[in-house]
């Protein structure tokens, strides 16, 4: 059973290995065109930048330079799976010295030109999980939690003490990735 | 977006940015600077020799169970792409020659992918880069002066850069799994792998693809 957070708290997850999977399912909207969810990894050093922007995992950019955080590639309709869809799977013991903290982000891709929001995609979640054994650390359902938003900073690993520690953010923005990419640039 | 990108450059959010009815790999190093004269000087720098970095890029064609189908006579003739067997039969996938020194500037050997010719049969093509003997003549890539390797689509976008010598994670490491493109329905597909090797033999990697 997964353990479901509130927003902000945080747990220890003692692991190395964990994926973030995002689903949704295919349908279109009333413009005709698909929902096209995109998972996103900002790996960010002290100061919360973007040491360099190889370090923005994405569908443009699909493996971080450590080789921490890699994409399962990109899904532009949701047709991939009825689970997860987009994957990106984090090894917490390749992170660069220098990384801090890795946030995830899901967006859809061109919401504005299809007038599209999260309320409207059919089944989508996002959700963080134990890449041994499957167990859910924590999971939204998009299409409750953020019905009117288009871009979630879903959650963030971090490190503390030597430890990988998580934090459920869920911040949601109705704006696209790139309002996330301002935040994080340097 | 390239993987790696000019200071200032803005991340480019548009997808479908590349052509890829054609990809180029190319490979680039310089050539080996003379050692320091004398055997005084030569211990001091550690080295021993003067041999020539001799870097190569290699390309696998995987069939949809990602093996290598053909392997050729002695991989000559078959579906792996080096410096013995220059072009593929089919002529959609050719070296532009064996660069053994690394002269020239730019792109000092490539490989030139036809994607839109190339048979159903192949489904992946991977790209390793090897340095040559590189254990036998105690080359790494940390030595190399300026070695890269890149991607370029059909159009000359950038897809994909790693510079080899600058980079830590390579340090040590004679060969690596550089990238691959796949195909997705009909399309093909671009992805950087950047996966460091201790093999100076693209041939080990090789046996990770043979049946």
């Amino acid at each position: 059973m997964g353990i479901s957070l509130v927003k902000g708290q945080k747990v220890n997850i003692g692991l190395t290995k964990v994926g973030v999977g995002l689903g949704w399912d295919p349908n279109q909207s009333g413009s005709g065109d698909d929902y096209d969810l995109d998972a996103s990894a900002f790996l960010l050093d002290s100061r919360k930048k973007l040491p360099n922007e190889s370090c923005f995992v994405f569908y443009n950019n699909q493996t971080s330079p450590d080789g921490a955080v890699i994409s399962s590639g990109d899904d532009t309709t949701g047709g991939s799976s009825d689970g997860d869809d987009e994957t990106l799977m984090v090894d917490l013991s390749k992170v660069n010295p220098q990384v801090e903290e890795i946030v995830f982000v899901v967006s859809i891709y061109e919401f504005d030109v299809r007038k599209q929001n999260f309320g409207q995609v059919r089944n989508s979640f996002i959700r963080i999980y134990n890449a041994a054994t499957n167990e859910e650390i924590c999971k939204y359902e998009l299409g409750e939690d953020f019905s009117i938003e288009t871009c979630i900073e879903f959650g963030r690993l971090y490190r503390r003490e030597g430890q990988w520690r998580f934090e459920a953010m869920g911040i949601g923005y109705n704006g696209g990735l790139q309002t996330v990419v301002n935040k994080y640039a340097s | 977006m390239a993987i790696k990108l000019q200071k200032g450059q803005t991340i480019n959010l548009e997808k479908g940015l590349y052509t890829l009815s054609q990809v180029t790999v190319g490979l680039g190093w310089d050539v080996r600077q003379a050692p320091p004269k004398g055997m005084l000087g030569r211990l001091l720098s550690g080295q021993q020799e003067d041999e020539d970095y001799d870097l190569d890029a290699v390309a696998f064609l995987l069939d949809e169970s990602g093996k290598v189908r053909n392997l050729g006579e002695k991989l000559v003739g078959g579906d792996v792409i080096f410096f013995n067997n220059l072009q593929h039969p089919s002529g959609t996938i050719w070296l532009t020659g064996d660069n053994r020194t690394g002269a020239g500037e730019g792109d000092d050997e490539q490989i030139i992918v036809r994607l839109d010719a190339m048979s159903p049969a192949v489904q992946r093509i991977l790209f390793v880069v090897q340095i040559y003997q590189g254990k036998q003549k105690n080359q790494h890539f940390g030595m190399v002066e300026n070695a890269f390797i890149r991607a370029v689509d059909a159009k000359g976008t950038e897809m994909a850069r790693y510079d080899i010598s600058g980079d830590a994670s390579f340090n040590g490491k004679c060969s690596m799994i550089f990238a691959e493109v796949y195909r997705k329905g009909a399309d093909w597909k671009f992805r950087a792998i950047g996966d460091p090797q201790e093999t100076d033999s693209f041939v080990d990697i090789l046996r990770n693809y043979v049946r």
